[in-house]
C-alpha cells in the first residue's frame, strides 16, 4: 500500500506532462479532421489558381477562365504581391496567371501572344499548369479550321468535355478510416512521451541510492516492491490507452471507433502501450535525473515518430529510413494502423497482416522485458 | 575583474548537461530527425513513372489514334507510365492486387480508367489518358475539316499526317516566371527559431546565479565588493556568447552536412542568428529577474513560450501561412516568427525590406526584455535576517 501512494504522488505531481501531451494529440487529431478522399468514386485534385485577366472576357481568354473555373479553384482576394508570394512559397496558391491585353484577339490571329505564369512547386502546380496548357492547345489546333471566337470556343468546350470514364475497383469505402490512422499514428508520440516520462521518473526515484538502501533493510520483500511497482506501472500505462481511446472516441468520431475498426485500432494501441512501458522500464536502469529522463524521452519518442511516420507519412519516408525503422517496434504499431485503415472486410486472411504488426510489437516488448531483467539483475549490487 | 567573470560563467555554463543538452544537442538531433523526414518530402514531387495494366483487346486496337498516342506515354526516357499489356482478366487482378495504380481499356469507342484508390498518381492517369483521347478527337476533327477542304486532293493518309502535326504543334506561347520553392525549408528556419529561444535557459540560469533570493552563489555575489552591473552583465554575455556559438554551429551544420538552402547572404544569416540570440538572452534575463519562480518552473515557462511560438510559426505542417491570414499580428510580435520569417525573406525576397523589418522587431523587443529586466533589478534590497 505504501509503495503504491508513494507511485500515484509521484504520478500525480507530474500531470502537467499528460496533460501536454494529451493536448499535443488533440490538435494534431483535429487538425486532420479532414478526412481523405472517397475511395468509391474518383475525385480528381483542384489546383488553386490566381487569374489576373488584363484582356476582356471574351473569346479564347473568356473560355480559358470558364475552363479553369470548372477544372480548378479560382482564388479571388490576392491583389497584394508579398501575400501573393507567401501563398505559392506555402503552397495555397498553386499559379498565377497574366493574362496580357487584347491576348483573344492576338490568338485569334494566329499571331501566338505570350501569357505569363508563376507557379509553386510541387504536383498540384504542374497540374495547374498542364490544365492551362490542355486548353490554350486545343484552341489552337481548332483555330487552323478557321471558326469565329464563339465557335472556337464551343468547339474546344465539346472536345475538352468528353472526359473518359473512371470507375473504382474498391467496394468498401475506406478513407473514413484516415483520420483515425493519422490520430493513431501520432498517438505513438503521445504514449511514449506520457509513459516514458512518468514511469521514468517514479523509478528514477525508487531507484535512488538512499531510498534502495531504506527499501532493502526494510520489512517490505523486494520483489514483492518490484511486483507492486510493476502492477502499478501497467495500470498507469492502461489509464493513459483508456484514456486516449475515450479521447479518439470524440476526435474520430463514434461511427468509427465503435465498430471493428475501432475495436481493432484500440487493441493495437494496448499493445503498443504495452510495450512501451516495457521500454520505459528499461530506460529506468540508465537515468538518474530529470533533465536526463526529459532528454531520452525525446530522443525515443521524437526519434521513433519521425522515423517510423508518426509525423510524416511512411510513402513519403526515403527507403533506407523506412528499412532502418524496421528495428523500432514503432514502425509495426504506425504500420499496423494503416493495415485497418486499408481493411475491406473482416475474414482471416484480411486480418492476418494486422495480427502479424500486433504480434511482433508484443515480441518486442517481451525482448525488452528479459534486456530489463537481465540489466535489473547485474545492477542489483549495491556497495 | 569582468573577463575573470565572463570566462568563469562560461566554464559553469558548457559542463551544465542539461542545458548543454537542450541548447546545443537536442536542436541537433531534431535537425537529423527532420532530414531524414523530411527529405523526400520535396523530392517527391519529382515525378516518377509508375505501374499500370493497358487491355490490349480489339476493341483497344480498333482506336489506332488513341492505341498509338497512348503507347507513346509508355516509351522512352520521359515515359509516364510503365504499362503491363495484358488481358481484362489479368489487368483486375493486377489492380485487386494492388500491383498497378490503374487500369486502362476501350469499349465501345470509349477509354475507360479503373482505379483501386484516389490519390495522385490515379490522378496523373485519369488526366494523361483524358488528354490522349482528347487529342484523339481533335485529330479526328481537324483531319475531317481537312479531307473535306482538299476535296479529295489529299489521300487518308496525308490528311490524317497532317491533323497529327497540326495537334502536336499547337503549343501555347507561355513564359513560365516560376523559382524553385521548398517549403520544407521553413522547418529548419523554425528549428534554429527554436533553438535561439530554448537559449534563454542559458541566460535565466546565470541570473539565477547572481540573484541573492535565487541562490546561495547569488547571496555570496550580493555581498563581495563586486559592481552588481558588471556580474550581471558578463554572466548574461557569458549566456548569449554561448548561445550564439550553438547557434551558429547548427546553421553551419544544417548548411554544409545537412544541404539546407539558405541562400547566398552569409553575413545577413549570421545577423539574424545574432539579433535572435540577443532576443532570447534577454528573455531569459526578464525571465530571471521579474518572476520569482523555482528553476524547474523557469524552463518549463521557456520551453512553453518557445514550442508555442514555433506552433504559430509554422514549425508543425506549414501552419504560418493559416495564422498569417487569420491572426496577422500574431508574428509579428512573435519573436520565433520573426527569425523564421528572417530567413525566409533572405532565400526568397530579393527586396532586404522584410528582412529589416524582422531584424528590427527582434532589436524592439529585446529592448523592451532589457528595460522591464533592468527596472526590476534596479535598487533591489533584501531583508537582513
Amino acid at each position: 500500500m505504501t509503495v503504491s501512494r508513494a507511485f500515484w504522488k509521484i504520478a500525480l505531481k507530474n500531470i502537467g506532462t499528460i496533460i501536454l501531451y494529451t493536448g499535443l494529440l488533440i490538435m494534431f487529431g483535429t487538425m486532420n479532421m479532414s478526412s481523405g478522399a472517397s475511395t468509391t468514386q474518383f475525385e480528381a485534385t483542384k489546383p488553386t489558381v490566381v487569374v489576373f485577366n488584363h484582356d476582356k472576357e471574351a473569346g479564347v481568354t473568356k473560355g480559358l477562365i470558364e475552363y479553369l473555373d470548372k477544372n480548378a479553384e479560382i482564388a479571388k482576394d490576392y491583389a497584394d504581391d508579398d501575400r501573393l508570394k507567401d501563398a505559392l512559397f506555402y503552397e495555397r496558391v498553386m499559379l498565377v496567371l497574366d493574362i496580357p491585353e487584347e491576348y483573344h484577339q492576338e490568338f485569334a490571329l494566329g499571331h501566338e501572344p505570350e501569357l505569363k505564369m508563376r507557379s509553386s512547386s510541387g504536383y498540384s502546380a504542374e497540374l495547374a499548369k498542364v490544365i492551362v496548357r490542355r486548353y490554350l492547345s486545343a484552341a489552337k489546333a481548332y483555330t487552323s479550321l478557321g471558326l469565329n471566337d464563339e465557335e472556337l470556343r464551343a468547339k474546344v468546350e465539346e472536345s475538352l468535355g468528353n472526359e473518359i470514364v473512371v470507375e473504382t475497383a474498391s467496394a468498401a469505402d475506406t478513407s473514413k478510416y484516415t483520420v483515425a490512422t493519422r490520430y493513431f499514428s501520432f498517438a505513438n508520440y503521445s504514449i511514449l512521451a506520457c509513459v516514458i516520462t512518468i514511469i521514468c521518473l517514479i523509478m528514477m526515484s525508487f531507484n535512488r541510492l538512499e531510498v534502495r538502501k531504506r527499501n532493502l533493510v526494510s520489512s517490505i520483500e523486494i520483489s514483492k516492491m518490484n511486483r507492486v511497482l510493476l502492477r502499478n506501472c501497467c495500470i498507469y500505462s492502461l489509464a493513459v490507452w483508456l484514456f486516449f481511446v475515450a479521447i479518439s472516441f470524440f476526435v474520430v468520431g463514434f461511427d468509427v471507433m465503435w465498430g471493428i475498426h475501432g475495436l481493432l485500432y484500440a487493441t493495437n494501441a494496448l499493445i503498443f502501450s504495452g510495450c512501451a512501458t516495457t521500454v520505459a522500464f528499461l530506460v529506468s536502469h540508465f537515468v538518474n535525473s530529470q533533465g536526463a529522463v526529459s532528454g531520452m524521452m525525446n530522443v525515443i519518442a521524437l526519434g521513433s515518430s519521425f522515423l517510423c511516420g508518426a509525423f510524416v507519412p511512411a510513402e513519403y519516408l526515403p527507403d533506407a529510413v523506412l528499412a532502418f525503422a524496421h528495428i523500432m517496434p514503432s514502425y509495426y504499431f504506425i504500420d499496423g494502423s494503416n493495415k485497418i485503415m486499408a481493411l475491406e472486410d473482416y475474414s482471416f486472411n484480411s486480418l492476418l497482416p494486422v495480427f502479424v504488426n500486433m504480434g511482433i510489437v508484443l515480441a518486442f516488448a517481451i525482448a525488452f522485458a528479459l534486456i530489463t531483467n537481465y540489466v535489473s539483475k547485474k545492477k542489483q549490487k549495491i556497495a | 575583474m569582468f573577463w575573470h567573470n565572463y570566462k568563469y560563467a562560461l566554464k559553469t555554463l558548457v559542463k551544465n548537461k542539461s542545458l548543454v543538452f537542450w541548447t546545443l544537442a537536442f536542436p541537433f538531433i531534431l535537425a537529423i530527425f527532420f532530414n531524414l523526414a523530411f527529405s523526400r518530402l520535396h523530392d517527391y514531387d519529382v515525378f516518377e513513372p509508375f505501374d499500370i495494366a493497358v487491355v490490349r483487346d480489339d476493341a483497344y486496337r480498333k482506336e489506332t489514334v488513341f492505341a498509338e498516342a497512348f503507347g507513346s506515354l509508355t516509351r522512352g526516357d520521359e515515359r509516364l507510365f510503365k504499362a503491363k499489356f495484358s488481358t481484362r482478366d489479368e489487368a483486375e487482378k493486377l489492380l485487386s492486387e494492388e500491383k498497378v495504380e490503374g487500369i486502362v481499356y476501350v469499349e465501345d469507342g470509349q477509354a475507360h480508367v479503373k482505379i483501386k484508390k484516389n490519390g495522385t498518381n490515379q490522378t496523373v492517369l485519369k488526366m494523361a489518358t483524358e488528354q490522349v483521347a482528347q487529342s484523339a478527337g481533335m485529330i479526328n476533327d481537324i483531319a475531317a475539316a481537312e479531307a473535306e477542304r482538299s476535296g479529295g486532293a489529299m489521300n487518308q493518309f496525308e490528311i490524317y499526317a497532317k491533323a497529327v502535326e497540326i495537334v502536336q504543334n499547337a503549343e501555347p506561347k507561355i513564359e513560365d516566371d516560376s523559382h524553385v520553392m521548398n517549403v520544407v525549408s521553413i522547418e529548419f528556419f523554425t528549428l534554429i527559431a527554436m533553438a535561439c529561444m530554448q537559449g534563454a535557459m542559458l541566460s535565466t540560469e546565470m541570473l539565477n546565479r547572481c540573484l541573492p533570493n535565487l541562490s546561495h552563489r547569488g547571496k555570496r555575489v550580493a555581498i563581495a565588493p563586486t559592481k552588481k552591473s558588471r556580474v550581471i552583465l558578463s554572466n548574461t554575455l557569458a549566456g548569449y556568447t554561448v548561445l550564439l556559438v550553438s547557434v551558429i554551429l547548427l546553421i553551419l551544420f544544417m548548411r554544409f552536412v545537412l544541404g539546407v538552402d539558405f541562400g547566398t547572404h552569409t553575413w545577413l544569416i549570421m545577423a539574424l542568428a545574432a539579433v535572435g540570440s540577443l532576443t532570447a538572452t534577454m528573455m531569459g534575463m526578464l525571465l530571471a529577474v521579474a518572476f520569482k519562480m523555482n528553476d524547474n518552473a523557469k524552463q518549463v515557462v521557456v520551453l512553453s513560450v518557445t514550442m508555442v511560438g514555433c506552433l504559430f510559426a509554422g514549425m508543425f505542417g506549414g501552419m504560418k501561412i493559416i495564422f498569417d491570414e487569420a491572426c496577422p499580428w500574431m508574428n509579428k510580435i512573435n519573436p520565433v516568427g520573426l527569425i523564421t520569417d528572417g530567413f525566409y525573406s533572405l532565400l526568397y525576397y530579393e527586396d532586404a525590406t522584410r528582412f529589416i523589418v524582422n531584424v528590427v522587431s527582434l532589436l524592439v523587443i529585446a529592448a523592451v526584455f532589457f528595460v522591464l529586466s533592468v527596472r526590476s533589478l534596479r535598487r533591489a534590497r533584501y531583508d537582513s535576517i
